[in-house]
């Protein structure tokens, strides 16, 4: 929305310019226009999902709270290792997209898996990372979260924080995207490593080698094998 | 008498050396960046990683990715380094644990950390990050004097110095010497042909101003290997944890080493 010359000289009537910029005269129209453009502002602001966006680590902050929370429950160490494994996973859906996490492992393979593929890897993927960290709630020991910082770019977001022990703290950020009015994690970045570009540099080798049935098989072979030391423990 | 005295203290030092090596090669994840102190590294050979911006998560390129070119070599490095931790290093550092509480092991962790600290600072001036090097500097006199020979870390805690990274690694990074390709060093864990040499010369260097164990090959040795399993005590279960959750924990490892990496060689030359 660039000064259109005619449109000032016709409103503002003897405007004189300099450097192709109008030299603003104290009009009664300006107020009247400034809030035609602060309007104007908002409503395509929102509209874009830039200005009215919601807060990522406001939305953070209570969904890790819930986490602590549900991993801290008594009544959690009485479940059966699937049911707390259940409990946790449903918890963690509700600001996890696991689609997006499936779609950014496999990179540019992504595009060329049918329907179906992309599916059944996002089921797998999502097993595997149960297994790996969800079912791991005997090793919260009360760890709490403080928040760092965030960064907003467009509809991205990064969320530093800090899971503080007794003894040590460990750096974590949560990647995120906005979908919705809500911010959703699809990557987790803890000492600077990102999880979905370590797996993604796993799968990106056994696609190399093995094409996709071969990373399935694997994957399969891998959730087993959890799932196998998981029920034991 | 005193011959079989120093036999077996020669075996010992043996022992420890042995496990320290093993240790800080196992350790992977925080041991391997943490131990040399690597530090800041520039865009020039990294590309600077954002996770705000979809590159990040395009098919890694060699901006991302380390180059393996002896991969075969590396692959039985790893194995041998696995059997390592999981026979000796895990075992020992267990058993040290139980004998020691986490604070006196931490504290023991301090002193080892602040005897690097010179080091750590000749390579910030080398590097030209000169308030980095006064901070070290001023972090290693306070912490020696008041944080009693470095058991404590008071430069951190009440003066707000925190540390900082800093390698000769990452001093030749700095130069524009590059990677080479990745290393497995046997019983030392991942490396590339430019950061494991910058280590031996960040230990040697340590090494000249430590003078009651660079004496004596076997004390040196002796004192590697409890500070490695000193290390690996304050972080057991991680190895295995990664190692769990890796469809393939070669390829995990060395990515995660090569992240981590590049990221403290990224956060400390913003901070120059």
């Amino acid at each position: 929305m660039l000064p259109n010359k005619q449109l000032y000289q016709q409103i503002n009537g003897s405007t004189r310019w300099k450097y192709g910029v109008p030299m603003r005269r104290n009009s009664a129209i300006t107020p009247v226009l400034c809030a035609c453009l602060l309007f104007l502002l908002v409503v395509l602001g929102s509209r874009s999902g830039v200005a009215a966006a919601p807060d990522p680590t406001e939305q953070l902050r209570p969904f890790l709270a819930k986490v602590t929370a549900a991993l801290s429950d008594p009544g959690l160490k009485r479940m059966t290792k699937q049911q707390q494994c259940d409990r946790m996973i449903g918890v963690i859906r509700e600001r996890f997209d696991f689609q997006e996490m499936s779609k950014r492992v496999l990179g540019q393979q992504w595009r060329n898996l049918a329907d179906k593929e992309q599916q059944e890897f996002e089921l797998l993927f999502t097993q595997l990372l149960q297994y790996a960290y969800v079912g791991k709630v005997d090793d919260y020991s009360g760890q709490q979260v403080q928040f760092i910082q965030q960064r907003i770019r467009g509809d991205r977001a990064e969320v530093q924080t800090q899971l503080v022990d007794r003894n040590k703290s460990i750096p974590i950020s949560y990647i995120m995207l906005l979908r919705n009015d809500q911010w959703m994690v699809y990557d987790v970045v803890a000492e600077g490593v990102s999880l979905v570009r370590n797996y993604m540099e796993q799968f990106s080798e056994i696609l190399r080698k093995d094409g996709y049935p071969g990373l399935v098989k694997q994957l399969k072979g891998k959730i087993a094998e959890l799932e196998k030391n998981f029920n034991k423990s | 008498m005193a011959t079989a005295h120093m036999n077996m203290a020669g075996r010992l030092a043996r022992l420890c050396l042995a496990l320290a090596m093993a240790a800080a090669i196992l350790s992977g994840r925080g041991a391997v960046a943490a131990d040399f102190g690597g530090d800041v590294i520039s865009e020039r050979l990294f590309g600077t990683v954002d996770f705000l911006s979809d590159e990040s998560y395009e098919q890694p390129t060699s901006n991302t990715k380390v180059a393996d070119p002896i991969e075969p070599f590396n692959r039985a490095m790893f194995v041998v380094n696995d059997k390592f931790y999981i026979w000796v290093l895990d075992p020992v550092a267990t058993g040290y644990s139980k004998v020691l509480p986490a604070d006196i092991r931490m504290c023991i962790g301090n002193f080892f950390y602040n005897l690097g600290e010179p080091v750590r600072s000749v390579n910030c001036l080398l590097q030209g990050r000169f308030r980095d090097a006064g901070r070290t500097l001023g972090r290693f006199v306070i912490n020696s004097i008041v944080g009693v020979f470095g058991l404590a870390d008071p430069a951190g805690n009440e003066f707000s110095i925190a540390p900082r990274y800093a390698s000769f690694g990452q001093t030749l990074w700095a130069w524009g010497i590059g990677d080479g390709f990745y290393l497995v060093v046997p019983l030392i864990g991942p490396s590339t042909l430019r950061d494991f040499p910058g280590a031996v010369v960040d230990g040697v260097a340590a090494a000249t101003y430590t003078p009651p164990w660079s004496d004596n090959l076997y004390t040196a040795i002796a004192v590697q290997g409890l500070k490695t399993v000193n290390r690996v005590s304050l972080h057991l279960g991680e190895y295995q944890r990664v190692q769990a959750m890796s469809v393939d924990p070669y390829v995990a490892f060395r990515n995660g080493y090569y992240q981590m990496r590049n990221k403290q060689y990224e956060r400390s030359d913003a901070a120059k």
